[in-house]
């Protein structure tokens, strides 16, 4: 098993790398100056220019300029934002919980309906519930979902008024900034309201971003039960007399379970693209909102680390979900691909 | 002699190719949603293609006296704009018609590269195990691990926001799932017998590549690019939305949706109809997407 996961590390190290190298060619390919950017409007004299160039390492050759990134990376040292001067890491981890949140909390609204509803479209082949859940489905998979975002915003927040437009909290509460999230932060915080704010505002943007992957799981479910549920051994613990219950959640889902999983992995880079719109949206100031400001903004050092750090995680979790695979089925362990 | 004989090997093959294609009609045509998908696509392309000659205006023309006209079944429609007008008085179903346009353009140029593209690379790697496949599958993992739409935005943000941009940005982050797709299918053919008999008979590696591999690795990479012609369309709307894609006043729908946001609340209709179509043309799209997995190849039936 150590093998198998030291193996699984060693060839994440050249993709680390060329994530690194990705993301300073790309940076370094956006046409326009940076010392400009960070000028502004103003200006500035070709001595501060030149002054500023130095401090940026900006007058290095490209290769050394790459080096000198990598061994800061390696001393978790990802630069300065140009505009804000703050640096680059410490903006993600400030940012980071408000992604999180939104994100665990769409995945956990696509798997509490999904996988359910894909159980009993299975159980239920070919009634009205499975057409119209496979129809429905297959919209909420097609769906632009800049579009349902508006619309969500127009209908709860416009026309019945329920829900708040956007942000992550109503500007009237304060409290300590203590884990990051919201909704414990505010629960811990024990103001009247202010739990219930938190709330309300990631309604909207978790039902936004959680249709794709909850579209899937139903999808996804419904089809490995449906395989699950041909085969022999459901025959045998029907013909034992279990309950439909039992043979439906404890045989069939437990062995539909591995195909879920790797859907459910996978689900992780779709939830951090997405939540560059939703977040850009309603205005929730996580890092997808901070990534494509950053973009527009220019601000090459943000947008390099931050690709480097969202790139990372994505390979994080899939090294997470095959070692977890390891550790489930060892036919993929011993293959050893 | 010997003509007659080859003559009936052609009438040969020509029924027995009628044959899969009925077969194939068959099982395409069973799937009612895959039916009415092709059905909307098809009104929709003959749409597109006569677009200067169906839609009542231009799709740049200012209407300055109707501002925001509301559709025909809202009050205050207008007969004379059927979808209403939008915020400089242009006609919405002009613009929509003409948008059509621009989605075929964003899904056919973009699965012309991801197939080009990801079939070449993809056998590249199948056939020369070792180093070249090492790269290339790697190269590949590491456009993956970026997230596509931030991928996209960045690539769009360094060539510059353009329609032309977003669709070469798409295709480079849907490229390394056809390479992959085309690799594990070359390379499940490649044990076969038929290649190993080629090989013996002398068969060059790129006659081995594109003569006898790759028509067998076609089914599931015709899946693959119906669905990567949807999400192409949802990605460029995106890019659209995000003003990093076409640029005012290309009626394309994502850019419609975009120009409408800030009446979502006074006038909901500017941007509930060309979200509406992209919604309906992925949907379809989709549905014979669905249609085309279940009769090209039984392997991969999704359970209907």
């Amino acid at each position: 098993m150590l093998r198998f996961i030291l193996q699984r590390l060693a060839v994440l190290i050249p993709t680390f790398i060329g994530i690194t190298l990705t993301a300073f060619i790309f940076i370094h390919l956006i046409p326009g100056d940076p010392i400009e950017v960070m000028a502004g409007e103003r200006g500035v004299s070709p001595e501060k220019y030149a002054e500023l160039l130095h401090a940026f390492g900006l007058d290095q050759p490209l290769w050394k300029q790459y080096l000198d990134y990598i061994w800061q990376l390696l001393h978790g040292d990802l630069g300065k934002s140009f505009v804000t001067k703050q640096p680059v890491i410490e903006e993600f981890f400030k940012l980071f919980p408000a992604t999180i949140e939104l994100s665990l909390s769409a995945l956990i609204f696509a798997i509490v309906l999904g996988i359910p509803a894909g159980i009993i479209a299975a159980v239920k082949r070919g009634s009205i519930f499975d057409h119209s859940l496979m129809t429905l489905s297959l919209t909420g998979f097609s769906m632009p979902m800049f579009w349902w975002a508006l619309l969500l915003i127009v209908t709860f927040s416009g026309t019945l008024g329920w829900t708040p437009v956007s942000g992550r909290i109503s500007v009237m509460y304060f409290f300590d900034n203590v884990t990051g999230f919201l909704l414990i932060d505010s629960w811990l915080s024990g103001q009247p309201g202010a739990f219930k704010s938190a709330v309300s505002h990631l309604i909207l943007p978790t039902i936004a971003l959680g249709t794709i992957p909850l579209a899937t799981f139903a999808r996804q479910t419904r089809s490995a039960m449906l395989e699950t549920m041909g085969e022999d051994f459901i025959k045998t613990a029907r013909a034992k007399g279990l309950s439909p219950f039992r043979v439906t959640v404890l045989h069939a889902f437990r062995n539909a379970l591995i195909p879920i999983i790797t859907v459910i992995g996978l689900q992780v880079g779709v939830l951090l693209g997405g939540a560059i719109l939703t977040e850009t949206i309603f205005s929730w100031p996580g890092i997808g909102k901070w990534m494509v400001d950053s973009i527009f903004r220019r601000d090459y050092a943000v947008v390099q680390g931050g690709l480097i750090l969202i790139a990372t995680m994505v390979i994080t979790v899939n090294l997470t979900v095959d070692i977890l695979y390891g550790l489930i089925d060892p036919r993929i362990r011993k293959k050893g691909h | 002699m010997s003509i007659q004989s080859s003559n009936d090997n052609d009438e040969k093959i020509q029924s027995a190719l009628m044959a899969v294609l009925s077969s194939f009609w068959h099982e395409f045509k069973a799937n009612r949603g895959a039916l009415y998908g092709l059905i909307f696509i098809s009104i929709l392309a003959f749409v597109a293609i006569f677009a200067d000659l169906v839609a009542p205006y231009s799709p740049i023309e200012q209407y300055r006296d109707f501002l925001k006209l509301p559709p025909i079944w809202v009050d205050g429609g207008n007969w004379d704009f059927l979808l209403g007008t939008d915020a400089l008085g242009r006609d919405q179903l002009s613009r929509i018609i003409h948008g059509s346009r621009y989605s075929f353009y964003i899904g056919f140029i973009v699965i012309f590269f991801c197939l080009t593209i990801g079939i070449f690379l993809g056998l590249v790697a199948a056939f020369n195990k070792g180093y070249v496949d090492t790269f290339i599958m790697r190269a590949m993992d590491i456009i993956l691990a970026f997230p596509s739409l931030l991928m996209a935005l960045a690539l769009v943000a360094i060539l510059g926001p353009s329609l032309e941009n977003a669709m070469i940005a798409i295709a480079v982050v849907y490229i390394p799932h056809f390479v992959r797709l085309t690799r594990a299918q070359a390379l499940s053919e490649l044990g076969k017998d038929y290649v190993s008999s080629s090989k013996t008979m002398g068969a060059s590696s790129t006659r081995l590549m594109f003569i006898n591999v790759l028509p067998n690795c076609m089914a599931p990479l015709i899946v693959q690019a119906t669905m990567s012609f949807s999400s192409a369309i949802l990605d460029a709307a995106a890019l659209g939305f995000l003003g990093m894609g076409a640029q005012p006043p290309t009626p394309e729908w994502g850019t419609m949706l975009a120009d409408s946001r800030q009446y979502i609340t006074s006038d909901p209709w500017l941007m509930g109809i060309p979200g509406l179509f992209i919604l309906v043309t992925v949907l379809s799209i989709n549905l014979v997407g669905d249609g085309l997995r279940d009769a090209l190849d039984p392997k991969m039936k999704s359970n209907k």
